[in-house]
């Protein structure tokens, strides 16, 4: 079955088996998607939730790794302070003016030993003796000195260095021998290398601002890892904590990828004067819950998807088990209507359906009985109508020879005289009349002889055109009414494959029949049209009409509503069409006239194999 | 009992000093570690700038300077003017040989002196040369004692000939020199029998190989000579011949710009730079020159005036931060950058220190070239690429109206002047210190160290 | 033509004024600058009376020619006039702040001594006040005036600062340094003592010296450095330079020159130097012949050794040798210590070791702290015969110790006697009384030549 085929036969409805396969998979389809949203939904919750324990939970290991380092450093101050060099130094300033000569790389071996990144001396008015972060800045104040109470502790502060502003987690420890102290100051600056030194779990990394400017400043931004690519997304959330003063959270969407999300806690750094220094972001990656979703999302759409697969194929298989015996059913009723009369359905099973078939098997051969009973009796009828038109048609001149023949005989015996005159008149009559069973049988002959047609391509508007041509005259020259001849073509009609004479011939037989319907004129109107299968002629009469009797029976060969006729004209029309693959319908109703249309595909194929009927006409002509 | 207590003399003396015999012994090889990298023997192009020193032991000079700053005869034994100092008649000192062999002629050292001064004119007069300058230079026989100046010549492979103490047995750019002494020199036999130098060796691995006894001699930073004499380390320092300096890059652009200037140098806390980065070494500079070369360094002001500065500065506006730049190899260097960043900042003026090359101040240590004022003077306006002072008299006015101009132009700001110091091996004897920080190399001898 | 400078001939030291260092020498200087105090002008030489004993001095004899030597010494450091400079000065402080009253600051950046100090600001009042300028105190002038005493490489440098109004004014001059007297220890006297006389002093390094006697009394001073001989002839209480006789030689001289003068009877001397030997000629006027020659130079009336011609020690081949030793490991000095049946020498190596051999058998002793240099001298105390010995310190100062040695074991019998600088060499003299050190004074920046003698204490 080609695919115009089966667009033709399926297209607008669904089978059995597909509407049966449908329902099954749109059954299951909802039912494994409402489970799929539902699971997924509820994991998402949990995930969501176990996602912000863990954040929850990766902060505060930052705090307490950063508490642990704040706690590193007050150790290691505490221990430089209890150092002999450092006890010497005290010595030192207790004693007078510092040598700050020999304390310029103190601070700076100290630091180094100590692994710390700030450190510095000074005295008690604040004058550093020495400075391991600038070396060069003895003598000068820290003005830190001032801020301090023997209760400070942990403190941030910030620290000017020759190549910028620095922050640092700084530890302070007086050390007193003799009347003035020393003062210890020390910590680590806190960096990208500060930060990146802490022991963060996966998926966690710690941004820090420094307070340069007033404004948001993306070079003031240093990350422990990755780069920065948007560094200004940032700029909301840390002017709220610094405006704030307080901690704050929000989920950041670096990409348009949700994977690449990162929730930030912002956490304000302040100096000992509350003032601020920047912020510390902590910043934990939502990627592990997002690729977790995504695998969830991808487990159920692939189980879903799998489900749905295997349902509908399970469905198919189910569908066409079910539906097997309807569709041979089915195809043994196509068979039947196709004129396979004797089609039979394979009955095994002893079901619902198995009765059907069986039901179905004996409903055909039922039919083929009848239709043999009916066939019989077409045949006779038709040998009935066969003889009634040939008495018909043979009574009519044989009366006449009849009669004209006893006038003769009459003649010759009553008035002999008149005999020869009468004679010849009679033989004119006789010989018409023997003319015209000559006629009527030569009709019969050629309808027998009906010709195989020879295809080429025909412009069917010329057909149209010659043939009212052909019977323009009549048109115009009747006895009663003129017939009022339109012609609407189709100028884009394109040819079809067809026999010009046997379409000629068609047409003309539908002008004729057209004619013959207007008896008292009117108007006849030829179109023709094509869409994409076929060229149509259309021939429209405002003729009498026909009943639908009539219609029912109007291609039957013999049959006529006509007076005169043979009944052989518009079966030859169907007879010329049908060899052309085409198709010819009657639309008509009474008192309004009649449209005949036919139909040629644009494209040659071989005429459907002559159903039985037809083969009745042969054996008829 | 006086036997007993004589006893008790000579293990005293035993103790104190358990070294070998003090006269000089001839023989054995001086290490000599060094940072600088000479990549070529040419006393003007390469070593003179590098390693002056190396210069003087294989090359002599036509004259050279006392300890008074005082031309004495060297390649030359004596010297003449005419045409007011224009036209000058050096002759040569006889049987003087090249390292190769051959001698000393006029005109060798014509074509010496010729390439170290092309715009001199020296031709070989007889047994003499003859130099005319362009106009009188009254300094040239103290010129002539200028390593630059230091006769060379060059024999038919291009090989470079010296006529000094020792002669080049190997070597290697910029990695090693072996010298070997000179058994025909004209002043005396070295005692060293050769020099082996190493160059481009950092300051910690020096003192590391000194520690060893891997090297004899070495070189020690300014600030280092606290330390390693307190470390016990033998160190010969000389007197402050280094200047370290600020140098404008280009001349001031305005009277406002002059003033500027004046704030920044009144700012300079050089007092605790020399105290603290310098580690006591070295002497505040208020001149460029030191005043025991000039005796007259104390007329310019060297003192912090924060106050002065910071009234100058005042009514001033900056138009942007000077960039400081200094030599990123020398620690020192970095410090002093950032106290005069902090300085100037205390004076409202502002400096950022740059690594970059191209900088409107420079921080320099400018070595003096001479012992002698005038070419002092011209050999630091030469490195601080300042223009030359006009030659004229040598009179102790003249050179301090030399000095005064060059001060006057804003072009510098000296610091301090800072001494060279070198660390000695336990076995180097007769080290001669000299005011000029020269190494006399070939009077020093080697003793074994356990007799 | 103006000559700038000529290498001269003779130093010019006796004359008192700029000495030069002679082109030739091979002295350890080089001519190279080297760093010190020290001036360039000649130190004149004491009147050695007592020259004229052949044999020790009386201690008493000794202090008056110390007390001479200290007033001529005195003269010499004080005898520095300022006046014209104060003048010179005081005229042009007057030129450029004109007659009137000014307050007048002295500051000392050079080193002047207060006395000294204080005689300058006085003569500098009288010079102003002469020129009508009068010193008041600093309230009440018109003017302050700062004058700096300060010093440079050459000269003592005087400079003026007078501030009047706005416009200062400076005036800088200039009057040529001082020479920096010689420091000589404080003499004491232990038991026994090293004495020491000042023979000589030069700027050039001096090889050894020898005192000509003439009639019992010094006539004449040998001084062997290495251009030549100077002669010097004794008068009027001090040395004066008679003749040089220069030492002609064809190859240079090794480093660490070294010399010997040996008096004789049938000419007046005999010159040692490394590969040279040179002989006094002629008779009223002295010559010097030389010639290339390695013979051996004499250790003592009986024993020569053959010295390195271009280094500075004896190879230790003996001549005619001590019994049957005729040589021994190369040595720097040696000198014979009568026995009673043999003469002990002892050696002073290179290694530094002592070696002590007596022609029988060979004994090396080390860590003695003996230097390179040795000397015998006679005396009339301990054992009768000394043996001097350099220190082998490397410091900047070097002493001489004396030595007896009973037992083939030196036992140190005098203090050390120190000098401002290195010995750098030592000779017993012909007559073995005395003997002579040469020194490096690192403060002058001179050679000098003393001769040393024993001192018996109480």
């Amino acid at each position: 079955m080609g695919p115009r085929k089966y667009l033709a036969s399926y297209g607008e409805t669904l089978s059995f088996r597909r509407k049966l396969l449908l329902v099954f998979a749109l059954t299951v389809f909802f039912t494994v998607a409402a489970v799929s949203l539902i699971v997924s939904a509820l994991a998402r919750r949990a995930f969501q939730k176990a996602d912000e324990e863990r954040a929850a939970a990766l902060v505060s290991q930052f705090r307490n790794e950063f508490n642990r380092r704040g706690a590193d450093v007050t150790k290691r101050i505490d221990a430089i302070a209890t150092s002999d060099s450092v006890a010497r130094m005290a010595l030192s300033v207790s004693n007078g003016a510092p040598d700050y000569g020999a304390y310029l790389n103190e601070a700076k071996t100290i630091a180094d030993a100590q692994q710390l990144d700030f450190l510095e001396f000074t005295d008690s008015e604040g004058s550093i003796i020495s400075s391991a972060q600038s070396p060069a800045r003895f003598g000068y104040k820290e003005p830190a000195i001032a801020g301090l109470s023997p209760a400070t502790g942990l403190f941030l502060k910030k620290e000017e260095l020759a190549d910028g502003i620095a922050i640092g987690m700084f530890a302070t420890k007086a050390v007193r021998i003799g009347d003035k102290p020393l003062y210890v100051i020390g910590g680590r600056r806190l960096d990208p290398s500060f930060v990146a030194s802490l022991e963060l779990p996966a998926g966690m990394r710690v941004l820090l601002y420094q307070n340069v400017e007033s404004a948001f400043s993306a070079k003031a931004l240093s990350a422990s890892s990755g780069a920065l690519l948007e560094p200004e997304k940032l700029a909301p959330l840390i002017e709220r904590a610094q405006r704030t003063g307080q901690e704050t959270s929000e989920i950041l969407h670096w990409t348009i990828d949700s994977a690449d999300d990162e929730k930030l806690l912002a956490i304000p750094l302040k100096g000992l004067a509350n003032e601020p220094l920047g912020v510390l972001l902590v910043g934990s990656s939502r990627r592990t819950y997002v690729d977790l979703a995504r695998r969830i999302r991808s487990a159920a759409l692939l189980v879903g998807g799998a489900g749905i697969i295997v349902s509908i194929l399970l469905s198919g298989w189910i569908a066409s088990r079910v539906t097997r015996p309807v569709e041979q059913l089915a195809a043994a009723a196509r068979q039947v209507t196709e004129g396979k009369w004797n089609a039979q359905v394979d009955s095994k099973s002893s079901d619902e359906l198995g009765e059907l078939a069986s039901a179905f098997n004996r409903m055909t051969r039922e039919l083929v009985e009848q239709k043999e009973q009916l066939v019989q009796t077409e045949r006779v009828a038709a040998w009935r109508e066969l003889a009634r038109r040939l008495a018909h048609e043979l009574k009519n001149p044989l009366f006449p020879l009849q009669i004209t023949v006893e006038n003769l005989l009459r003649a010759r015996q009553q008035s002999p005289e008149l005999f020869e005159e009468i004679f010849r008149e009679s033989s004119a009559t006789l010989l018409a009349e023997i003319s015209n069973l000559k006629s009527i049988i030569s009709r019969f002959s050629e309808f027998s002889k009906m010709p195989q047609p020879q295809f080429q391509p025909v412009q069917l508007n010329d057909s149209v055109r010659a043939v009212t041509r052909l019977f323009q005259a009549q048109f115009d020259n009747r006895e009663k009414g003129t017939i009022e001849c339109c012609i609407q073509l189709d100028d884009h009609l394109p040819t079809v494959p067809a026999d010009p004479d046997l379409i000629h011939r068609a047409i003309s037989n539908l002008v004729l029949n057209a004619m013959d319907a207007m008896p008292n004129g009117g108007d006849l109107t030829l179109r023709t049209s094509h869409d994409a299968n076929a060229a149509c002629v259309e021939v429209v009469d405002t003729g009498t009409g026909l009943t639908p009797e009539e219609c029912a029976r109007l291609f039957t060969p013999y049959y006529t509503s006509k007076q005169h006729g043979t009944g052989l004209g518009l079966a030859i029309v169907q007879s010329v069409i049908n060899d052309h693959g085409g198709k010819i319908t009657a639309e008509s109703e009474p008192g309004r006239g009649t449209t005949f249309r036919i139909r040629l595909p644009l494209k040659h194929e071989a005429p459907p194999a002559p159903i039985q009927t037809s083969g009745m006409f042969k054996q008829i002509s | 009992m006086k036997r007993i207590a004589f006893l008790f003399l000579a293990v005293s003396s035993l103790c104190l000093n358990a070294d070998a015999a003090t006269r000089p012994h001839y023989g054995r090889t001086l290490r000599v570690s060094l940072l600088a990298r000479p990549t070529s023997l040419e006393p003007i192009q390469s070593l003179a700038p590098t390693a002056p020193q190396l210069a003087e032991l294989i090359f002599d000079t036509l004259v050279s300077l006392d300890q008074q700053a005082r031309p004495q005869p060297q390649l030359a034994i004596s010297w003449s003017a005419e045409g007011g100092n224009r036209r000058w008649q050096i002759n040569l000192r006889p049987g003087v040989m090249f390292h190769d062999g051959s001698p000393l002629t006029p005109e060798v050292v014509a074509s010496s002196l010729r390439a170290a001064n092309p715009s001199w004119q020296v031709s070989a007069n007889g047994d003499s040369v003859q130099i005319v300058t362009d106009a009188p230079n009254d300094t040239l026989p103290a010129e002539l004692s200028l390593v630059r100046n230091a006769i060379v010549r060059r024999d038919s492979s291009g090989k470079i000939l010296g006529t000094g103490p020792f002669r080049v047995n190997d070597f290697l750019p910029g990695r090693k020199l072996t010298l070997a002494a000179n058994d025909d020199y004209w002043n005396a036999r070295p005692f060293l029998d050769s020099i082996e130098i190493e160059f481009g060796i950092s300051p910690r691995d020096q003192l590391i190989a000194l520690e060893l006894g891997k090297a004899d001699l070495i070189e020690i930073a300014p600030e280092q000579i606290r330390r390693s004499t307190a470390d016990g380390r033998r160190v010969v320092v000389s007197r402050p011949i280094d200047l370290f300096a600020l140098v404008f890059t280009r001349d001031r652009q305005s009277a406002e710009e002059g003033r500027l200037r004046d704030a920044l140098s009144y700012s300079l806390d050089r007092a605790s730079m020399r105290s603290a980065l310098l580690q006591g070494e070295g002497d505040v500079a208020a001149a460029i020159l030191p005043l025991w070369i000039s005796g007259y360094e104390f007329l310019f002001p060297a003192k912090q005036d924060l106050a002065r500065a910071q009234q100058i500065k005042s009514g001033l506006k900056q138009s942007s931060p000077w960039s400081l730049g200094y030599n990123a190899n020398d620690p020192v260097a970095r410090l002093m950058a950032d106290r005069i960043v902090l300085n100037a900042h205390d004076a409202g003026l502002a400096v950022q220190v740059t690594p970059n090359q191209q900088t409107d101040l420079r921080l320099v240590r400018i070595p003096l070239v001479s012992l002698d004022v005038r070419l002092a003077l011209r050999g630091v306006a030469l490195a601080a690429d300042i223009p030359a002072p006009a030659p004229g008299g040598t009179t102790l006015d003249q050179n301090y109206q030399v000095e005064r101009s060059l001060m006057d132009s804003q072009r510098i700001t000296p610091l301090l002047h800072l001494p060279r110091a070198q660390g000695i091996g336990v076995t180097v004897r007769n080290w001669q210190r000299t005011p000029d920080d020269s190494w006399d190399l070939e009077s020093i001898w080697l003793a074994t160290e356990k007799p | 033509m103006s000559i700038i400078w000529q290498a001269p001939t003779i130093s010019t030291h006796v004359a008192g004024t700029a000495g030069f260092s002679i082109p030739g020498i091979a002295n350890a200087n080089r001519h190279r600058p080297t760093f010190d105090n020290g001036s360039s002008f000649a130190i004149y030489n004491s009147p050695f009376s007592f020259m004229s004993r052949a044999l020790s001095l009386s201690r008493t004899a000794l202090c008056k020619l110390l007390v001479i030597f200290f007033l001529l010494l005195g003269s010499a450091v004080a005898g520095v006039d300022w006046t014209q400079i104060e003048r010179d000065l005081s005229a042009k402080i007057a030129g450029a702040n004109g007659p009137g009253a000014i307050s007048l600051d002295l500051v000392n950046r050079a080193s002047f001594g207060k006395g000294e100090l204080d005689s300058i600001r006085r003569s500098l009042i009288t010079q102003l006040s002469t020129l009508g300028i009068q010193v008041v105190k600093p309230d009440q002038a018109a003017a302050v005036v700062q004058v700096s005493l300060s010093e440079n490489l050459q000269d003592y440098v005087w400079v003026a600062e007078i501030r009047q109004g706005t416009s200062p004014a400076t005036i800088l001059m200039s009057t040529a340094r001082r020479a920096t007297a010689p420091v000589l220890p404080s003499a004491h006297a232990p038991a026994i003592t090293i004495s020491r006389t000042l023979l000589w002093s030069q700027e050039t390094r001096i090889l050894d010296t020898a005192v000509v006697e003439v009639s019992g009394a010094p006539g004449y001073l040998l001084v062997l450095d290495g251009t030549g001989v100077r002669v010097s002839r004794f008068e009027s209480g001090r040395w004066r330079e008679e003749q040089f006789l220069p030492v002609n030689h064809v190859k240079s001289w090794p480093r660490d020159l070294r010399g010997r003068l040996v008096l004789r009877k049938d000419h007046l001397f005999d010159a040692y130097l490394p590969g040279v030997i040179c002989s006094s000629t002629g008779g009223a006027s002295l010559g010097l012949s030389c010639r290339d020659g390695d013979d051996p130079w004499p250790l003592s009336p009986d024993l020569s050794a053959f010295f390195t011609p271009n280094r500075n020690y004896f190879t230790g081949g003996l001549s005619p040798g001590i019994r049957q030793e005729n040589s021994v490991a190369p040595f720097y000095s040696a000198v014979p210590v009568p026995k009673a049946n043999y003469t002990l020498w002892v050696f002073a190596s290179l290694d530094g070791t002592l070696q002590l051999v007596d022609g029988v058998s060979k004994q090396s002793l080390s860590g003695l702290g003996f230097g390179s240099d040795l000397a015998v001298v006679r005396s009339t105390c301990g054992s009768g015969l000394q043996v001097l010995a350099s220190s082998n310190t490397d410091n900047a100062t070097d002493a001489v110790r004396a030595f007896e040695i009973p037992d083939r074991e030196p036992v140190p019998i005098s203090p050390l006697l120190e000098f401002a600088g290195p010995v750098i060499s030592m000779w017993t003299e012909n007559n073995a009384t005395n003997a002579v050190a040469i020194i490096r004074n690192l403060d002058a920046g001179r050679y000098e030549a003393y001769r040393l003698s024993i001192s018996c204490g109480q």
